[in-house]
């Protein structure tokens, strides 16, 4: 498995389409899905981080982005925090409750981990769903303020009204930070680490690696990004409700993930818009949703295991060949 | 105490269900190493076939959720041939994955057949009897009796019977199973068969006993795996004791604290139990 999956240029060239999409985007919707693409990207990151990595499925993302969502927006509106401050504080609350979730849960191996994060997950929406004095429960919050605006060299910058040119700036910003980050634990030691669970578990304990902290660590790293997104997701759509954060949530993160190519970094980018911009194009009603995900899961699992990403990989190499054909 | 009686016996009741789930995920586990988490969305299904022939063809309870399993038994067996066996060889983490996508099929298929409402199987079993101020529903004691009835069958049909000798020896170790001549792929077929069936009658007891509605079927699974958890992977009498402790315990957080949170008091327990004893209560180290 190559780690350097992002060479510069790549980086480079990603910076470029993401500061032109609002020049090129004029369609209202559209700017308003890639905008939930790009929230997207960071719960799909995160489920990678201990899915793709580790090799631990984990089906409490969606969960986490609820506990995310509603920290951000009770500080908020409850306690009248400033919105920036509770995005900023949202991924370190969640994952400190992660800490708590994940230290009994990582004491059992492989599909037993998988169960009992699940249970977090229904525990987490049960609560969202009961404790209604504090979380409005199935009615909802409603009114989640925007992020403030604020002065930066002159111009006023704020983020009221749908599919803001400058909400979706803050999301790409978001979506770059928590790539990098994935990218920075892959190419560190950690990350190698991370790798040889994944890869050998035994063998990675008996070579002296407690193996528990680094699992730890992943599973609290990629809660906080769920949180991170889930504070995102709440500040953007302005109504909050327990429905985003059940378990088929988790399991379309997990989706996103395979179908973009588990344990890469474009991976979880690629997933995280397919499994926003498929229901789309493929206009299935909603009641046909759920086989049809099921179905290309099923499917992608048994066909194309390492995701979508080495497809195109190899489509890029087969034009590369065509245009540009050394001479030598 | 008559209450805290009542709310034991309401808890063995569900508790055996919680079982028989168990027991159907157990064998698949022990067999072929997959946590097949789509167990619970195929009881689901057998609720409702079991629902829709005792409704529509106004068959007996109990035929009708014969026929289920027979039609559940055959789904199994699809589910092993088209969904798990291409990737037996791939790495564990596909198949529980290929799990999920199954979870989320079988779902989808209930809703769109059977409809998004809460249903509950009308059974003749509707007498209650009163011994000594304890009402006892003659539909529990059914369950009850039920579960106890396909319990013993598969013991005796995994301890008798050869086919159940070869399933034990798969269980034990797979490679020197298929030295010693024995079909594996028969095995899990077989397997997947009996597991499916088990789940389809746990399905339909649940529709009697309580109701059935769209996303039941994965907190059953979840409550499945966490008897597991409770009573240690790979034996009928954990499988017993973890169903009734997660039942009664339910029972009792439902009758005492709140029935909203009943959910939360079994997961803290399966918790509790994987903070201290994460081998199980009857597992060995």
């Amino acid at each position: 498995m190559k780690s350097n999956h992002f060479p510069f240029l790549t980086w480079l060239a990603l910076i470029v389409i993401g500061a032109l999409v609002p020049t090129l985007v004029t369609v209202p919707y559209f700017m308003h899905l890639i905008i939930l693409a790009l929230i997207w990207v960071v719960l799909a990151q995160g489920q990678n981080l201990i899915q793709g990595f580790v090799g631990y499925v984990s089906i409490a993302q969606a969960g986490f982005m609820g506990v995310g969502a509603y920290f951000s927006t009770l500080m908020s509106v409850k306690l009248g925090l400033p919105v920036w401050s509770a995005l900023l504080l949202s991924p370190f609350v969640t994952g400190v409750i992660s800490v708590l979730v994940g230290y009994p849960s990582l004491r059992v191996k492989g599909h037993y981990f998988a169960i009992v994060t699940l249970a977090y997950n229904m525990v987490i929406f049960t609560i969202l769903m009961t404790y209604s004095s504090l979380t409005g429960g199935e009615a909802g919050i409603p009114n989640v303020p925007r992020p403030e605006e604020f002065r930066f060299l002159g111009w006023l910058i704020n983020f009221e009204g749908r599919s803001n040119t400058n909400f979706y700036y803050l999301t790409v910003i978001v979506g770059f930070f928590s790539t990098g980050i994935c990218w920075l634990i892959l190419n560190s030691r950690v990350g190698r680490v991370l790798l040889s669970i994944r890869e050998n578990e035994t063998l990675a304990e008996a070579v002296g690696v407690i193996t528990w902290r680094y699992k730890l660590f992943a599973f609290v790293m990629s809660a906080s990004l769920a949180g991170l997104a889930g504070s995102l997701y709440a500040h953007y759509i302005g109504f909050l409700n327990p429905e985003p954060f059940g378990v088929d949530q988790s399991l379309n993160a997990i989706l996103a993930v395979i179908l973009g190519g588990s344990g890469t970094l474009s991976g979880p980018v690629i997933g995280a818009f397919a499994v926003t911009f498929l229901p789309e194009y493929l206009r299935i009603a909603d009641s046909y949703r759920l086989v049809t995900y099921g179905l290309i899961l099923v499917v992608a699992t048994i066909f194309l295991p390492l995701g979508l990403v080495p497809v195109f990989s190899k489509l890029l190499t087969k034009l590369k060949t065509i245009f540009w054909r050394r001479h030598d | 105490m008559i209450e805290v009686l009542q709310q034991i016996l309401n808890g063995v009741a569900i508790g055996a269900v919680y079982t028989l789930i168990a027991l159907g995920l157990t064998v698949v586990f022990g067999i072929l190493g997959i946590a097949h988490f789509a167990h619970g969305s195929v009881a689901m299904l057998g609720g409702y076939l079991t629902f829709m022939l005792s409704e529509k063809f106004a068959l007996p309870f109990f035929v009708a959720m014969s026929m289920a399993m027979v039609v559940g038994a055959v789904a199994g067996m699809l589910i092993e041939r088209l969904a798990y066996r291409p990737v037996q060889n791939a790495p564990h983490i596909n198949a529980f994955i290929i799990a999920l996508g199954l979870t989320m099929m079988i779902e989808g298929f209930n809703l769109l057949v059977f409809g998004a409402d809460q249903i509950v199987i009308q059974t003749p079993y509707r007498g209650v009897y009163n011994i000594g101020g304890l009402a006892v529903a003659e539909l529990r004691l059914i369950v009850i009796l039920t579960a106890v009835v396909l319990i013993g069958v598969i013991s005796i049909l995994i301890r008798k019977t050869k086919t159940g000798k070869s399933i034990r020896a798969v269980a034990q170790n797979r490679s020197a199973a298929i030295l010693m001549g024995v079909n594996v792929t028969q095995v899990s077929l077989v397997v997947f068969s009996i597991s499916s069936a088990l789940g389809v009658a746990a399905g339909a007891l649940i529709g009697a006993l309580l109701a059935i509605a769209p996303g039941v079927g994965e907190g059953l699974a979840v409550k499945g795996f966490a008897v597991l958890i409770l009573g240690g992977l790979g034996s009928i009498p954990g499988a017993v004791v973890g169903g009734m402790i997660l039942g009664v315990s339910e029972a009792m957080a439902a009758g005492f604290i709140s029935s909203a949170y009943k959910d939360v008091i079994a997961f803290l327990v399966m918790i509790a139990v994987l903070l201290l004893r994460p081998q199980g209560l009857l597992g060995k180290r």
